[in-house]
């Protein structure tokens, strides 16, 4: 009578159907996607105009113009999965909160965090992907680079890990809706915060820099999202000393700890749920 | 004439009551808005420590020493709080789009003219608000900012910071009135946003721009929306080229308030053509 | 063993007042006034399967939480319930996969895709076989007549069709109970009779049992025999509709006919005359006295054929709410 409840099946049909409805309004999907990879290349400039002025992003950083590459590259692909799977579904979740359409959400015999988190795929972020790909292709071209099998998988690994860190800090943010009312102002606070992590965390130095990355390293940990994996492709594993686990290692705790808080808070705000009335 | 006068008058006093209620929201927005630029200067730190670490007798990329840069960043938030617009390009086609642009024709206000008080009304509680914010940001940040300038130099900030008001309202009502051609300016205004984003020395200084880059980058207007007025605080633009600058975006200022009413003129026949 | 067990359930939560003004809303940030609005205050009610129950209620009375509160939505502030032996609030999966909700000024249908795609997605999240589940699509469609629509997307709906396409999309499951808020709610008559007619026949073939809240008097006496008056948090009757005239109707409606269709000028002496045209004559009459008043009637005047009815019951109804409105403590 029943087929077994398949996640991942529930999620294909996520999929689908968030493509369906992207080619139904193709017009807006194409600009969607051709607007934010502009937006990439016109970035993409900026760097390569401050790489005109000099060889390396601050002194012995290691962030030369094509290492650099590779951190944008690692930003890119990211922030456009962070687009593609959770962003709509973060600002949905809000106004959910607001109509009261949770309510829906919470009679289906799903997990309601699952369906709140994925319902809604954005194609369009496969276009900023790419161009991160190809960032990444281009530059280990030019460094004459080609990272082994273990490296390759540290670095998908570790970007999945940003990920799951910058998901929770998100997820975490759409759920206080509940107690907080309205939160238009979700989309901007993730911008912020996010943008502190557009360059390498070397950058943070001095009596104001070193508290600053120490508090986005340790406390809301967006600099280990896109630092880590960036380090484990540009400075393959050289297990020199103690110190060189220290960061990948705090990396993969610091992902656990933020999805599990996350998750906390999430299920706090279920409780707290008020369900806007007719 | 008198009537007309009190009839703004009483647009103004409205639209500065409605304004004035989120003003909690404006002052707190305003110290968030300052955090991308924390991000640019240790960008620029880093940009200079490695270039004297690699020359120590060079300290300065296109003119500008580190102090310099940071106090540029800083004063790019003055200019863009005259000059940006929010909403207003696409308040516009959304009103054409969803027919409320009906009302400007039938009543004796002025669309333009209603628009630019409600962004006067808007702009004046903004800054009202911000002065707090921005006062304690340049004094944390004081060994960065340029000593006080003198009279003139400061004349010539007011006016190309008023100036930067008008041709940013001018030339983004111009985008909007596209819309009575095209319903989906979105498109258009992503075009110009991204461009304004690079162009108007608001992502950096457009000194920086080599060759002949940065002199088509010149040519466009956008410059006098955050570079041209900073420059001219900053001292960089002196004299006859200060007189000169000035009178260009005074030009482009009549260009785009004239552009504004000729696509206004001709899109409201062109609306009023179908259907009445 | 009752399928639905609700024992002295209750939820209150507080409303804070929003102040305008910085000040205010720094003070704000360290003390906030608040309201305490008591939505349900203690409720008991049991109810046996396949059984088809009507919750009525002036605005705001608390049926609509009383269905959110068992289908697991809200939790409640102290009481229990149990529906096929869950407890609504934990969400439990299993108990989900058991009962649908359908509210009528929420669509849960995915906007801009057909509805055949939510229903598809629908499958997936229940676990419905594929064969069953078409089977049951095509049942429900073909018992709506809106099988021709299944491929158009929901916003090019009209009202009555989309919520049609709500209700196959909660049968989807064949839940063992469905709670319906308001489902008819701005529909028009033919819409409104339809979907009587759909849930009449479903509950008949299924013996699902059914919790429905509606202010539409016709949904009420076409489909339930039981009905639960909900008034400020409290529940208030429990009986059949009948019934509630009866309780709280104090009066009959008695119409004359007179034979020399002159109309009376003085019946208010007997009780509230009420507009007629003559030869009719109507008034309203305290139910104690009706016997009596009766007998003076028909010996006082020339009574072709006399009608003693019950008040229409919308109007017994409203009285009973506005009542509640009144009185603080019921």
């Amino acid at each position: 009578m029943h087929t077994p409840l398949s996640y991942f099946r529930v999620f294909v049909t996520f999929l689908r159907n968030s493509l369906v409805r992207d080619m139904t309004f193709r017009a807006n999907f194409l600009i969607d996607t051709i607007s934010s990879t502009v937006w990439v290349f016109m970035n993409l400039g900026f760097y390569v105009l401050i790489f005109h002025y000099t060889p390396m992003l601050g002194v012995g950083t290691g962030w030369g113009k094509y290492e650099f590459f590779l951190f944008l590259a690692t930003t890119l692909l990211i922030n456009s999965l962070m687009r593609g799977l959770f962003l709509s579904n973060a600002v949905e979740l809000s106004e959910r909160i607001r109509t009261g359409t949770l309510d829906f959400l919470l009679v289906k015999p799903i997990d309601t965090q699952f369906l709140a988190s994925l319902g809604r795929i954005e194609w369009s972020a496969v276009g900023p992907f790419a161009c991160g790909l190809l960032l990444m292709v281009y530059a280990l071209a030019k460094l004459g680079v080609m990272p082994g099998p273990a490296t390759a998988a540290l670095y998908v690994l570790y970007v999945l890990c940003g990920v799951a860190i910058y998901y929770s800090l998100m997820i975490a943010m759409a759920s206080t809706s509940i107690w907080l009312g309205r939160n238009r102002a979700l989309l901007d606070f993730w911008f912020y915060i996010t943008n502190f992590s557009r360059y390498p965390m070397e950058i943070y130095r001095g009596p104001f820099g070193t508290p600053l990355r120490h508090f986005f390293t340790f406390l809301i940990p967006v600099f280990i999202a896109v630092n880590v994996p960036a380090r484990v492709l540009v400075r393959p594993l050289e297990i020199r000393s103690p110190a060189d686990w220290a960061l990948p290692g705090f990396a993969l705790l610091a992902t656990a700890g933020s999805l599990v808080l996350s998750r906390w808070i999430f299920q706090r705000a279920l409780v707290s749920y008020r369900s806007a009335s007719s | 004439m008198l009537a007309r006068a009190a009839t703004s008058w009483t647009i103004l006093r409205i639209s500065l009551q409605e304004r004035l209620v989120y003003r909690g929201d404006f002052a707190l927005g305003t110290l968030i808005r300052f955090l991308p630029i924390i991000t640019q200067i240790f960008l620029w730190a880093a940009v200079f420590s490695a270039v004297e670490a690699a020359d120590a007798s060079r300290r300065t990329i296109a003119d500008y020493t580190y102090p310099a840069m940071v106090g540029y960043y800083l004063l790019t938030m003055v200019s863009r709080a005259f000059s940006s617009m929010p909403g207003l390009a696409s308040g516009i086609a959304r009103e054409i789009r969803e027919g409320t642009v009906k009302k400007y024709l039938v009543q004796p206000v002025d669309m333009l003219e209603f628009l630019l008080l409600t962004r006067v009304a808007h702009k004046l509680v903004y800054y009202l608000v911000a002065v707090g914010p921005f006062a304690l940001v340049f004094w944390i940040c004081r060994a960065y900012m340029p000593g006080w300038p003198g009279p003139e130099v400061m004349a010539a900030y007011v006016a190309s910071l008023l100036m930067a008001f008008l041709l940013g309202f001018f030339l983004e009502a111009t985008i909007g009135m596209i819309g009575f051609w095209f319903l989906e300016v979105t498109s258009l205004l992503f075009v110009y946003m991204l461009l304004n984003f690079f162009c108007s020395g608001h992502m950096f200084p457009i000194d920086l721009l080599p060759g002949t880059l940065g002199e088509v980058v010149r040519l466009l207007p956008l410059q006098y929306l955050a570079y041209f007025p900073t420059a001219v605080m900053l001292g960089r633009v002196t004299g006859p080229d200060l007189a000169c600058g000035l009178c260009i975006q005074l030009g482009w200022v009549l260009f785009f308030l004239i552009a504004a009413r000729v696509t206004f003129h001709y899109g409201v026949r062109r609306y009023s053509g179908f259907g009445g | 063993m009752a399928i639905i067990e609700i024992e002295g359930l209750a939820k209150s939560y507080r409303v804070y007042q929003k102040r305008e003004g910085l000040g205010a809303s720094v003070a704000g940030l360290f003390r906030r006034e608040y309201r305490l609005v008591e939505a349900v205050r203690g409720i008991d009610l049991s109810v046996e399967r396949g059984e088809f129950l009507a919750f009525l209620g002036p605005n705001g009375a608390g049926k609509t939480t009383t269905l959110k509160l068992l289908s697991g939505v809200i939790n409640p502030t102290r009481g229990t319930a149990r529906v096929m032996g869950h407890v609504p609030w934990r969400r439990e999966n299993a108990y989900r996969r058991r009962f649908a909700l359908v509210m009528g000024q929420k669509n849960q249908l995915w906007w801009d895709l057909p509805a055949a795609e939510s229903f598809r997605l629908h499958q997936q999240i229940y676990r419905i076989e594929p064969a069953r589940f078409e089977r049951t699509r095509d049942e429900l469609t073909e018992m709506l007549s809106v099988g021709h629509l299944l491929g158009q997307p929901v916003r090019e709906l009209s009202l009555g069709e989309r919520m049609k396409m709500e209700l196959v999309a909660a049968l989807l499951h064949s839940p063992e109970v469905l709670f319906l808020d308001e489902p008819t709610i701005g529909l028009d008559v033919v819409a409104q009779h339809k979907i009587q007619l759909f849930l009449r026949e479903y509950q008949a073939e299924r013996k699902t049992t059914i919790l429905l809240t509606s202010h539409y008097m016709k949904d009420v006496a076409a489909l339930c025999r039981r009905v639960v008056i909900i008034a400020r948090g409290r529940l208030i009757y429990d009986g059949s509709l009948e019934g509630i005239v009866d309780r709280f109707g104090g009066e009959k409606i008695v119409t004359l006919q007179l034979a020399n269709g002159k109309a009376p000028v003085d019946l208010a002496r007997y009780g509230e005359p009420l507009p007629a045209l003559p030869p009719r004559a109507k008034l309203r009459v305290q139910r104690e006295v009706v016997s009596e008043v009766l007998g003076r009637l028909l010996a006082e005047y020339p009574v072709h054929d006399v009608s003693v009815e019950d008040p229409p019951l919308e109007d017994v109804i409203a009285a009973v709410f506005a009542g509640v409105e009144g009185n603080d403590e019921l």
